[in-house]
């Protein structure tokens, strides 16, 4: 029987459901509003209605994933999705719906969850079929994989594809190189779009952009203070989401990381900390899990501790040089490869792994690190004798998790919370709560 | 096997049992060196035109992971743990060099945690493209061009354009026997296994190539007349970095021959010649890069990949086809899922399998290929 879906339906239903949640936002009495989730939330909104349209009308869009410069898609006004982005942010709207439903896939449980979600969503047609793909092939080989199946399923397949090659070193002839690359995908997305380059629209988006990520390293700063004004993983899941997954350079997203900054400068300045008694300062060492709202709370309430910092937050990125379009595409291929999270630690040597995990401890105060041993991040698991080096040499302790950062029932949460427990206990914290 | 005169089998047999093997330690008393590569995307004749013996690393004989678990948590698969397991046991002291590549996520942390160990080797880390590509063809050679003038100068050898002509020449010869090899499988009745093909092909990894190529042709000699039994059911296998001659015994004990594959030590090594002529360099570069059967880790190949594989299974009347995986590989996870809808649409049956190296659940394999082999044998009949 021949599948009639075209995967824009599943938009819809994202579209309908962030809706009804903004539209029940915004009748909560005043003084229990959230215009910072209001704000993000209505940018996820746009960007379903943006691909429904593009959808129906025939407008081009592509797939990518974060890391391959979105800021060049923006400028060239071709919209993009990633194809786990809306899944996973609907994940907790619907009680795992898509998360259960993947294990059914054919593919092997250990394989990365968040990879499997990608093959998932255009295998059951979830997405609609772009006009074209930009694959990136770092840093893991679920990624490369993941892009090579995009190709030979019956949804994606023959759909035409821009890959773009990664060297593993960060010198500045690595940069050049994968400016070259984006330089070539410009040259493809011209060709399947129609849409021209415009370097003008480029450097008004970078500069935006430079802007949003200078603000993100005011707020890490504010981060560093004892105690941290705010909670655990509260920068970085909707920075990631507004830098580099949703259309780059909205002067929108930029407010609402100002609105971020304003609010943790003004809990500093009072004293006032996330966590009462801040006893623990945990550096997460990889990206906030898709359970951040379940281990976070836990972890304040329960032990007075505090993510701190984690992979996904701490983002040295760096400004770009917007004086000429070679000096864009040269900052934009040092931030796709050097600073964006995950590919930052995953893509090359473990330098990269050795100098965060010492810079994050010393710079905010650390006094634990928990590395959640994702399944899906293999080559972090051989890196572990690295990171217990850095943590002994800084007298710091570490706990090894294993653990899917995008699946909670891969250890079940309670499994988590007693293995953290135990481990503070070892290490002689006591609990708050009691 | 048994009524063969010519000892090459007891060779290569006794060459793959071990690491430091006979014909390695005959090699280094008379005063030659090893280098040992992490895998297929590292020319071996860079190596031997260097006067340098290539040795491809395995794990084989490791007892575990105890100690190199320090070093990779179980989220890294067996084949690295294991292997790692035996540099910290010093089992490859007796190489003078290893180079690696940024094969797979676990691979590629064999060479930070190596590095990491005192008196470590000399160790070298070639980064092979991820996606296929004019681009990445010449980001390839550059590779290859730095290598070259590492190993000149760390084993002061000067490796002239006339010595890596000599040495194409002679693995393409090697190359070439080893198609004969394989051409003798395409008979109705193979006169030899898949577990002996395995182990003749792991040999030509082990030791000095030349006289792996004479040993060889005698062997072929004596198998051009010779007469094997008609297998029940032709198999043919797909994987990555198999070199474990014993994962085929089992798979053969079940009534079924492997008479060809898509494997790493096995067609997709052997497909083609280098060129013999023009820049030596080049040529090696292209070989290996665009010419070759590509790994699935090579972006831009997949249809390469699938109708390479219909053609071999084609060429060998393959009844059935297996595909091997090592759990926690990502790359043959996925490779394993893809080709399945192909193959479906040639006909062709297909049994996915996952293994660790140490082939810790053989009674499970056995269960699973029997009942395939059953199956194919009603289809056959």
């Amino acid at each position: 029987m021949t599948n009639t879906k075209t995967g824009v339906e599943r938009i819809y239903e994202y579209r309908d459901r962030l809706k009804g949640i903004i539209e029940a936002m915004k009748q909560a009495p005043e003084e229990q509003r959230n215009p910072f989730l209001e704000g993000v939330f209505t940018l996820v909104l746009e960007a379903n209605e943006k691909t429904i349209d593009c959808a129906e009308n025939k407008k081009p869009f592509i797939s990518s994933w974060y890391g391959n410069s979105p800021e060049i898609y923006t400028s060239m006004d071709i919209h993009f999705i990633n194809p786990v982005f809306d899944l996973l942010f609907h994940e907790y709207l619907t009680d795992l719906y898509d998360v259960k439903e993947a294990d059914k896939m054919s593919l092997p449980d250990d394989i990365c969850s968040l990879i499997r979600f990608g093959a998932y969503a255009v295998e059951n047609r979830l997405l609609p079929r772009p006009t074209a793909i930009v694959s990136m092939l770092e840093p893991c080989d679920g990624e490369l994989m993941l892009h090579q199946y995009f190709q030979s399923s019956d949804h994606w397949g023959g759909v035409p594809i821009f890959a773009l090659d990664p060297p593993y070193g960060a010198t500045e002839e690595d940069f050049k190189y994968f400016a070259g690359e984006l330089k070539r995908m410009i040259a493809f997305l011209e060709e399947i779009s129609g849409h021209q380059f415009d370097v003008e629209k480029l450097r008004k988006i970078v500069e935006e952009m430079n802007l949003q990520y200078e603000l993100w390293g005011e707020y890490n700063e504010l981060r560093r203070v004892t105690p941290c004004p705010h909670g655990s993983f509260s920068g970085s899941v909707p920075f990631w989401a507004l830098t580099q997954h949703l259309p780059s350079g909205d002067p929108r997203a930029t407010e609402l990381i100002r609105m971020m900054v304003k609010d943790a400068e003004a809990k500093v300045e009072a004293g006032i900390g996330a966590v009462p008694n801040e006893q623990i300062r945990i550096l997460w060492a990889d990206l906030a899990p898709q359970w951040a709202d379940l281990i976070g709370p836990w972890l304040e309430q329960e032990w007075g501790a505090n993510v701190v910092m984690d992979y996904q937050g701490y983002t040295p990125y760096s400004q770009i040089d917007t004086s000429t379009e070679k000096t864009m595409l040269f900052g934009l291929a040092r931030r796709s490869l050097h600073e964006v999270p995950m590919i930052r630690q995953g893509r090359g040597t473990v330098e990269v792994i050795i100098e965060d995990m010492t810079r994050i401890i010393k710079d905010y105060n650390i006094n634990c690190v928990i590395w959640p041993g994702h399944m899906g991040h293999k080559d972090v698991a051989g890196s572990i004798n690295f990171m217990q080096e850095v943590c002994r040499s800084l007298n710091v302790p570490l706990l090894s998790l294993t653990t899917s950062l995008f699946d909670e029932r891969y250890t079940p949460l309670n499994r988590v919370k007693q293995q953290i427990s135990e481990f503070f206990e070892a290490k002689g914290w006591k609990r708050v709560n009691r | 096997m048994d009524t063969l005169k010519s000892n090459a089998m007891e060779t290569f047999k006794q060459v793959v049992s071990t690491l430091h093997n006979p014909e390695v330690q005959e090699w280094k008393q008379q005063g030659g060196k090893v280098i040992g590569y992490f895998y297929s995307y590292i020319p071996e004749e860079l190596i031997t035109a260097a006067g340098l013996l290539p040795y491809k690393i395995r794990g084989v004989g490791s007892p575990g992971a105890a100690k190199a678990d320090k070093y990779f948590t179980h989220n890294v698969c067996t084949l690295v743990r294991d292997t790692f397991e035996l540099i910290l046991d010093g089992k490859f002291d007796f190489l003078d060099g290893v180079i690696v590549f940024n094969a797979c996520d676990h691979i590629r942390r064999i060479y930070d945690n190596w590095k990491s160990l005192e008196n470590n080797h000399y160790l070298n880390f070639l980064v092979l493209p991820k996606k296929y590509g004019k681009e990445q063809l010449e980001r390839y050679f550059e590779e290859l061009s730095s290598l070259k003038e590492e190993i000149e100068k760390l084993f002061n050898v000067e490796i002239t354009g006339e010595k890596l002509k000599e040495a194409i020449k002679l693995h393409n010869e090697k190359r070439q026997l080893q198609r004969k090899l394989y051409d003798l499988r395409k008979r109705e009745n193979p006169p030899l296994t898949g577990a002996e093909t395995l182990t003749v092909m792991i040999a030509g990894e082990v030791m000095p190539v030349a006289k792996y190529n004479a040993l060889l042709k005698e062997f072929l000699e004596e198998l051009e007349v010779k007469e094997g039994q008609k297998p029940a059911v032709r198999l043919m296998l797909l994987g990555g970095e198999i070199d474990k001659p014993e994962l085929l015994e089992i798979i053969e004990s079940q009534g079924g021959l492997v008479v060809t594959d898509y494997m790493a030590y096995g067609t997709r090594a052997i497909a083609y010649d280098v060129p013999e002529d023009g820049d030596p360099l080049k040529a090696l570069a292209k070989y290996y890069f665009e010419d070759r059967p590509p790994c699935p880790r090579l972006h831009g190949t997949y249809q390469k990949r699938f109708d390479y594989i219909k053609k071999v299974a084609k060429d060998y009347h393959v009844d059935g086809i297996i595909s091997i995986r090592l759990l926690l590989c990502d790359i043959w996870g996925f490779e394993q899922n893809d080709v399945s809808g192909m193959l479906k649409a040639e006909k062709l049956p297909y049994l996915k399998l996952e293994t660790e190296y140490a082939l810790t659940n053989a009674g499970q394999l056995q269960t699973r290929v029997q009942a395939f082999i059953e199956t194919l044998k009603e289809v056959c009949a």
